[in-house]
């Protein structure tokens, strides 16, 4: 028997008897029906831009076009396991995977203070006795994370009773949050938990919030707080990513991320939980952790807009700027920032051993060494005027350089943090 | 800590802050700002008053 070129359905032969024909053209239909059978039927198209997908095996669906400039990404939580949404999912969040510490991989926290860690992340551990570290750490693990090195540790220090909220923020400015408003947007993270982590239930509350203000710091007042986002990670000692999904406010003018928890009794020598990985996006899936920049150098570029830390970079004799020596006790020096800062810094801040820093004196005098520490003298957001003071021995009018006293515990930092 | 005042060369009112092993200088005004802050409890939303 002849059979059709494609399907091979079962056609008459040309010698075949007429009388058969009924037969033939009835065992043709029926293979033809059961070929049909398998085919996704026109209807599936419902609209211009519609395209087939599949609910299950060989079950096809429907699935309407998205809106102008959407991409298809995979969607588990779907019926078909597609969804279309907006292409460039940017993350806002500058530091994201704790890469930048320019204020030191390890820093004490005192009970009761907020002061501004890993770059762009600031702590708070309210009340007494409370006293945490704040350290770079690594992730030590490539399976449960996306290959992100390294995350940040925020531990109450072993022996500390304090039972005050800790807060950790990081919040965005203005100009950055906006694409964020009136949204629906994803947020998401990874964290753990120390081996006496003392959160009841090994509890760690996030939230993002939107305000109603202008570049505010949400761990020290945010007016019109909303937390359109806010649930809670059940953290254990191994990797785990969190994510939670809602619309923004769209009469938010700023946005806060925050994660908070409650320790409980004295603190064990590992009461810390670590996170890294956090992201924020529109659109209603988690997708893969991507940094702010893409690039360290972004990265620190990003985060030296609010906080500049110079440091001798391990030449104990290395000078941060040039200028002009005011009197025989005043150098006047400008420091050319690397980036300009977003406003003009707000402070400067150094260590507090005079000693640390000195100008070159004049000619045959060697460096003079200061008698108090460097000061803000004139601010400025690219080129700020600082004031170095010695005991004597400068000449006023004379040019000069200022910097580090042959020690690498030397450093200037400039503050544009909200 | 203690607190030293100085003039920056245009005149302006500056405070010196030196804590321990930490100094920050800023204008008098932000040092006010800073002051009315923490002093000000944080309470402008829930999570602050745990």
């Amino acid at each position: 028997m002849a059979t059709s070129p494609n399907y091979s359905w079962p056609e008459p032969d040309n010698t075949d008897l007429v009388k058969n024909g009924a037969l033939a053209i009835r065992t043709m239909g029926n293979a033809i029906d059961t070929t049909m059978a398998t085919m996704t039927p026109k209807s599936t198209y419902t609209a211009k831009g519609s395209i087939a997908a599949a609910t299950g095996a060989s079950t096809p669906a429907n699935l309407s076009v998205g809106n102008n400039g959407e991409t298809l990404v995979a969607d588990s939580s779907t019926s078909t396991g597609l969804r279309y949404q907006v292409p460039v999912n940017a993350n806002p969040v500058l530091n994201s995977a704790f890469q930048v510490w320019q204020r030191g991989t390890s820093i004490a926290v005192t009970s009761g203070t907020f002061p501004y860690t890993a770059d762009r992340w600031n702590f708070y551990p309210n009340g007494a006795n409370n006293a945490h570290t704040v350290s770079r750490q690594a992730t030590n693990d490539t399976t449960n994370l996306p290959f992100i090195q390294y995350a940040g540790r925020f531990q109450r220090n072993a022996g500390q009773t304090g039972t005050g909220g800790v807060f950790l923020c990081n919040s965005f400015e203005t100009i950055n949050s906006l694409p964020y408003v009136g949204k629906t947007v994803t947020f998401s993270f990874y964290a753990r938990a120390g081996a006496n982590f003392s959160s009841a239930s090994n509890a760690l509350a996030y939230k993002v919030y939107t305000g109603t203000g202008t570049d505010q710091l949400s761990n020290t007042g945010y007016t019109g707080a909303t937390a359109f986002i806010s649930a809670t990670a059940t953290l254990t000692t191994t990797w785990q990513r969190f994510t939670g999904t809602a619309t923004s406010s769209s009469s938010g003018t700023e946005i806060s991320i925050e994660f908070s928890h409650t320790p409980s009794g004295t603190a064990g020598a590992n009461d810390y939980y670590e996170i890294t990985g956090v992201q924020l996006e529109v659109g209603s899936v988690a997708t893969p952790f991507k940094t702010y920049a893409g690039t360290i150098q972004g990265e620190l570029a990003a985060c030296q807009r609010y906080y500049y830390r110079w440091t001798t970079g391990g030449t104990s004799t290395a000078w941060a700027g040039t200028g002009m020596n005011y009197s025989s006790t005043n150098a006047l020096v400008m420091i050319k920032l690397p980036v300009s800062m977003r406003v003009n810094p707000t402070s400067i801040d150094v260590t507090s051993t005079a000693s640390n820093y000195r100008v070159l004196g004049p000619s045959g005098t060697g460096a003079v060494t200061c008698s108090s520490v460097p000061t803000l003298d004139t601010s400025h957001n690219e080129s700020p005027l600082l004031s170095f003071a010695t005991a004597g021995s400068l000449v006023a009018g004379q040019g000069n350089a200022a910097g580090a006293n042959s020690t690498n515990s030397a450093y200037i930092g400039f503050n544009a943090e909200l | 800590m203690t607190i030293e005042n100085y003039l920056s060369t245009d005149g302006v009112e500056m405070i010196l802050v030196i804590d321990g092993d930490k100094a920050e200088s800023m204008t008098k005004a932000e040092y006010d700002r800073r002051q009315a802050e923490q002093s000000t409890p944080i309470v402008t939303n829930e999570a602050k008053t745990k």
